[in-house]
């Protein structure tokens, strides 16, 4: 199917803002996408997308949200793969009555492997930073990816060659005997890590280079981002950031790889969220109801903000541009305010210009400028999905106006608003809103 | 997570991943029921035939070993049991171990039949503090046989017990182990020399009574024999006057066959003095084990939760 236009879909603040629950209905065969394969494409073990849907209840971490459809799910190579957790993620989802989960997937042995060796450091590091910590799952993510950086690091295919697997697993543990030997962490002996993924390997498909290809060749693509752009390990507020590429690109890539097109689809809250440390302008205490985001050990607090369409307009350019909003959370009243520029102490500021690509002094000055930022507010007036789509000049596709699969409105075709250009989509929705 | 070496994570991971790949969690047992039961025999790693000791030892980072022997019959309904056993096995090392009720247990399995009908009526592993105690419990055949005679050959597994084990905790310390025996049936009549020679291959001439072997096995060993409710024995008076005769009050009914592992953990921890029953009953519960925390107390009844006697005073 050449050509086939995949869908990206990608948070445009700091996560939580409903991704689990937008790709559960995409994959829906009433939305009648044709979707064959969820694909994931940054992060690990670390997401936790929830979907809430005919009583049941699951928070994804590696699995893709469409699984509840029966919609396999591809581990890309840009996904850091934790087997332990998947297999407990299978086990609750066996427990919901998803018939055989570990044969949904399958994984890219490019992947890089996230260890309990890396979980233990990353946790020993944590601790040791105390209250300083800068916000953390606890679930080694930054330490496989920056471990990776610079040495050979573990990967997927290693779990089918114990002999090589065990040679990288000692020499991680070597390397990081200083820091996990005096902290409260520890971790298996590496003979039961390595029987163990032996086993992973013995039960879950291992890919290659040709599964997007053959994946597509089934139907449409979802490819479904974890966390949010402006935690991107580049273009992010940094240094509180994410060791990932949050943004579309490596998605776009995979899918220009397969000759496809991308329709990006980001999505938003009718206010901004942040697990932890780092700039939210409009923080409030807006005291919405969060079932199921609470105080991780490492993650820090759970905060709230107005709606900033300053930063979701910045988050929208650094994702390339997007083709339609999604905006949840409509059923949360007493979000009538937003920002319509910052108060700061180089003066009023009502943009946010993206730098070069990996200039982290760039990024580090944005960060500086936000922490120090005062609001400016104003009222939302009307529908606040219609009113952030004229902001940011993208027409709003899905709402959300509750946790259930059911509390999704469809306001135009998913598919095929690209063919219109920018221009004409932001004519039709102003035209809408006024 | 993580009791020392043994963390329950990776096991219960690799426990899912088989499953998923449709490798049983007998391995062993499914392999050999792919071929004629003529050619049955144990797993190399659990066969009895010529060993000449199993070692239970101290070692640098355990010096304190703690031997902990499991036997279970195979035969008929008491497959369950392995089963049972395999699932909450990082349960029972974990409980052991952070609830301090023995420091560095050593936990050996063992598989029970009938020596007068069985391919296979004797396997004993191997002592392990780690995961491979998993791998021992999988190389376990679960023959499944049983002759219908209402016995099977638990004193040949005494025997093996009290002749071929050494262990660093009686020669250096002088102190006893723990042998559970989990089954529902009577011994042999007789410790027949003819099994002794087929299933160990020791070259012995003449029988020995069932109550001289328990009697020299008593000398290292705390023994108990667990009667779980799996079968219509469990109210049979004759089985109960049978193992109290020879065990005293370390012949323990238990109603809920899934409580097997919290009735061994507490029982040692109650053995070792580490722990009272009611403590104990308190710690199943906190670890998640509610109704078999029921269970376990109703197998220890009136109990004193003082020291558990390994033998009823001497006849």
């Amino acid at each position: 199917m050449v050509g086939t236009e995949h869908l990206v879909v990608v948070d445009l603040g700091f996560g939580d803002a409903g991704k689990g629950a937008t790709v559960d209905w995409l994959c829906a065969p009433e939305a009648g996408l044709g979707v064959a394969a969820v694909v994931r494409f940054n992060g690990g073990a670390q997401a936790a997308h929830n979907v809430v849907a005919d009583g049941r209840h699951h928070t994804f971490a590696q699995f893709g949200a469409g699984t509840f459809h029966g919609v396999p799910t591809v581990l890309s190579r840009h996904m850091l793969v934790e087997p332990i957790a998947l297999a407990a993620e299978s086990e609750q989802l066996a427990a919901l009555g998803v018939p055989d989960p570990l044969g949904l997937l399958a994984v890219d042995g490019r992947a890089l492997l996230t260890t309990p060796i890396h979980i233990a450091a990353n946790r020993a590091r944590e601790d040791a930073r105390g209250s300083s910590r800068h916000g953390s799952c606890g679930r080694g993510i930054g330490e496989t990816a920056w471990y990776a950086l610079e040495h050979e690091a573990p990967t997927v295919a290693d779990c089918r060659t114990p002999a090589i697997l065990r040679g990288k697993l000692d020499r991680l543990a070597a390397h990081y005997d200083a820091l996990i030997g005096p902290s409260a962490h520890g971790y298996e002996s590496i003979d039961a890590l390595v029987a163990m993924y032996r086993d992973f390997a013995g039960a879950v498909r291992l890919t290659g280079d040709g599964e997007l290809a053959r994946a597509a060749a089934r139907g449409r693509l979802v490819f479904e981002g974890a966390q949010g752009v402006l935690l991107d390990e580049w273009r992010g507020l940094h240094p509180h950031t994410t060791w990932s590429t949050v943004e579309p690109r490596h998605a776009r890539a995979m899918i220009a790889g397969i000759g496809g097109t991308a329709t990006v689809l980001g999505v938003t809250r009718t206010y901004m969220t942040r697990h932890g440390a780092g700039p939210l302008p409009t923080e409030a205490p807006l005291g919405n109801p969060e079932p199921h985001n609470g105080t991780g050990p490492y993650q820090g607090a759970f905060r709230q903000g107005h709606l900033d369409p300053i930063l979701l307009r910045y988050a929208v350019d650094i994702c390339g541009g997007i083709d339609g909003l999604v905006v949840n959370h409509l059923d949360v009243t007493g979000t009538a305010c937003a920002a319509a520029a910052y108060e700061t102490t180089a003066g009023p500021v009502a943009e946010l210009v993206p730098g070069r690509w990996r200039d982290l002094e760039h990024q580090r000055r944005l960060t500086d400028l936000l922490s120090a930022a005062t609001p400016v507010l104003e009222p939302v007036v009307g529908d606040p999905a219609d009113w952030l789509a004229h902001r940011l000049g993208v027409p709003v596709v899905l709402t959300g106006h509750g946790p259930d699969r059911h509390d999704r409105i469809l306001r135009r075709p998913v598919l095929g608003a690209d063919s219109a250009g920018v221009g004409a989509r932001l004519a039709a929705t102003a035209a809408r809103s006024a | 997570m993580g009791y020392g070496h043994w963390d329950d994570s990776a096991y219960r991971a690799g426990k899912t991943f088989r499953a998923r790949a449709g490798e049983d969690d007998f391995g062993y047992t499914a392999q050999m029921r792919e071929q004629p039961y003529d050619t049955w025999c144990a797993h190399p790693l659990l066969d009895p035939f010529g060993v000449g000791v199993r070692e239970c030892r101290d070692s640098a980072e355990h010096g304190n070993s703690l031997p902990v022997a499991v036997l279970f019959d195979v035969t008929g309904s008491m497959g369950r049991v392995p089963r049972i056993m395999q699932d909450k096995l990082g349960k029972l090392h974990g409980l052991l171990k952070s609830k301090g009720y023995a420091q560095d247990p050593q936990i050996l399995f063992g598989a029970i039949g009938d020596a007068d009908t069985d391919r296979v009526p004797l396997q004993i592993g191997q002592f392990e503090s780690d995961n491979r105690m998993d791998e021992q419990l999988r190389a376990i055949l679960l023959e499944g046989g049983g002759g219908g005679q209402k016995s099977e050959s638990y004193e040949l597994a005494a025997y093996f017990l009290a002749e071929h084990v050494a262990t660093d905790a009686w020669d250096k310390r002088g102190k006893r182990g723990y042998l559970f025996i989990i089954g529902d049936e009577l011994n042999k009549p007789r410790l027949a020399a003819r099994h002794i020679r087929a299933v160990i291959g020791d070259h012995v001439r003449r029988d020995v009574s069932v109550e001289s072997i328990y009697r020299e096995l008593a000398e290292r060993w705390h023994v108990y024999y667990i009667l779980p409710n799996q079968s219509s024995y469990y109210r049979d008076p004759e089985i109960a006057d049978h193992w109290r005769g020879l065990l005293g009050q370390n012949f323990l009914k238990l109603d809920d066959p899934g409580a097997v592992c919290e009735l061994i953990a507490l029982t040692i921890g109650l053995g070792e003095d580490r722990v009272d029953v009611d403590t104990g009953l308190a710690d199943l519960r906190d670890v998640g084990s509610v109704d078999e925390a029921d269970a376990v107390g109703r197998a220890l009844g009136a109990r004193p939760s003082r020291r558990i006697r390994a033998l009823p005073p001497g006849k």
